[in-house]
């Protein structure tokens, strides 16, 4: 560990603690640092570290993935969506094809691509078919992706739009907890790359509305770290306020041209989040000067019937993704639920709380 | 998916530029930063092929650390 980021350990260990503190991330990134680094096992043991709502491939409607199937599978489409999303599993009754890679094998049109600038290239050189590019992200991706909108379309290329804002879901965990079951944080790391994009100010909210201390963090153990002895210090202090721990990338007011690109392309619309239900002002929708590249008004909806937002049976995602319960609370991780065999979309992206405390070597109880 | 990696602009042409970082080069468009006017040199914040935002080379320094820490065997940009 690099000497800044043990000073900031050395910090953190003289703070008096006066309770155990609930600490939430809402960035895979983050949760991805946090687990590599070990950092769970070097702070003191009233500090616990919670993985929330980071993983936009995990709370993509089921709905909107049994489109993509349906269309790969019985139109004349091309589809195409970042890695993450052809492995994650929709409920289908046994022996149909569940997810896009099982599309793909079963002799569909799909591409894994990592760049929007992939599904331009693809749909250039297939003018005489429609691709399908299944848009999922946080305001990081979908800045890129308003970019490619505004800069012009090829006419064949279609969107299906599934992306989310992140600040919404943390205002609907502080705001409207189920009855029941509280917030589950007592203080917030707030998204690095999010706010890079669009500025610090929208997680202003945190600590002024809700008194909870809050630091926006880099990817370094470092800046992690600091943000860590930033919201027990707020947390101590009773002085809740957002502290900006990643100033190498995070200014105030973001990426301005990035934050005019996503509102020249998208309205702001309430959104369902996979097994969460409905957060108000948490999706993005193309606006209708794009309607022409709107793949929903130009292909059938063949999806229609399907029970919306559920997650498998039997998984947990959806309290993962909340931070109400850790990968290793549910009841499938490391049985049912491996990454080679994913039952949960937490377990399938490299964003999912699951799969990373996976490949960072945390085990189930049961399965040693 | 949210995350960007620190790459060096090597070439510009147009809004496209060809970065390197840690010996693989990509074509990563610039079209987010054209208010900043990037140059050859320039350290930036790629995420899914664009260019996010400007670093300097001592957070580009730091970061790569850490990457190479987290993906030993694995490049983030493979």
């Amino acid at each position: 560990m690099p000497g800044q980021a043990q000073d900031w350990l050395t910090r953190i260990r003289e703070l008096p603690l006066a309770a155990p503190l609930r600490i939430m991330n809402v960035c895979g990134g983050h949760e991805r640092s946090i687990s590599m680094a070990g950092l769970r096992t070097l702070l003191p043991p009233e500090i616990r570290l919670i993985p929330g709502p980071g993983c936009p491939v995990c709370v993509c409607p089921e709905e909107d993935i049994h489109q993509a199937i349906d269309w790969a599978m019985h139109q004349d489409v091309i589809v195409a969506s970042f890695g993450d999303m052809l492995r994650v599993p929709a409920n289908v009754a046994r022996g149909e094809v569940r997810s896009l890679a099982e599309a793909r094998a079963a002799g569909a049109s799909v591409h894994a691509i990592a760049s929007p600038q992939d599904a331009l290239r693809i749909a250039r050189e297939n003018p005489q078919r429609k691709l399908v590019f299944h848009a999922v992200g946080f305001e990081t991706t979908m800045a890129p992706i308003a970019a490619m909108i505004v800069e012009g379309l090829p006419p064949n290329l279609l969107l299906l739009n599934s992306g989310r804002l992140t600040w919404p879901a943390v205002a609907m965990l502080l705001e409207s907890p189920d009855a029941g079951e509280e917030a589950g944080l007592d203080a917030l790391i707030a998204p690095g790359h999010v706010a890079t994009v669009m500025g610090p100010a929208e997680w202003d909210f945190v600590p002024t509305r809700h008194g909870i201390p809050t630091a926006i963090a880099g990817f370094t153990a470092e800046s992690l770290l600091a943000a860590i002895h930033s919201v027990l210090e707020q947390s101590r202090t009773g002085q809740a306020a957002l502290e900006n721990c990643y100033g190498a990338a995070v200014r105030a007011g973001g990426n301005p041209l990035a934050r005019r690109l996503l509102d020249t392309a998208f309205s702001v619309v309430d959104a369902p989040w996979r097994g969460i239900g409905t957060i108000a002002r948490s999706g993005y929708a193309l606006k209708d000067e794009f309607a022409a590249h709107d793949a929903r008004l130009h292909l059938p909806a063949t999806a229609g019937g399907r029970k919306a937002g559920e997650m498998p049976a039997g998984c947990d995602c959806a309290r993962v993704v909340l931070g109400r319960i850790s990968p290793t609370g549910c009841r499938l991780y490391g049985s049912a639920c491996r990454p080679a065999s994913p039952v949960g979309p937490c377990m399938v992206s490299d964003e999912g709380a699951c799969r990373i405390w996976w490949a960072s070597g945390v085990r189930a109880p049961s399965a040693g | 998916m949210c995350l960007a990696v620190p790459m060096q602009i090597i070439d510009i042409d147009g809004v496209d530029a060809r970065c390197r970082a840690r010996g693989v080069e990509r074509l990563v468009s610039l079209f987010m930063l054209q208010h900043e006017a990037p140059q050859v040199g320039d350290w930036v914040l790629v995420h899914v092929g664009y260019a996010l935002q400007r670093v300097d080379a001592e957070e580009a320094r730091a970061t790569w650390e850490v990457f190479d820490q987290l993906n030993a065997g694995e490049h983030p940009l493979a």
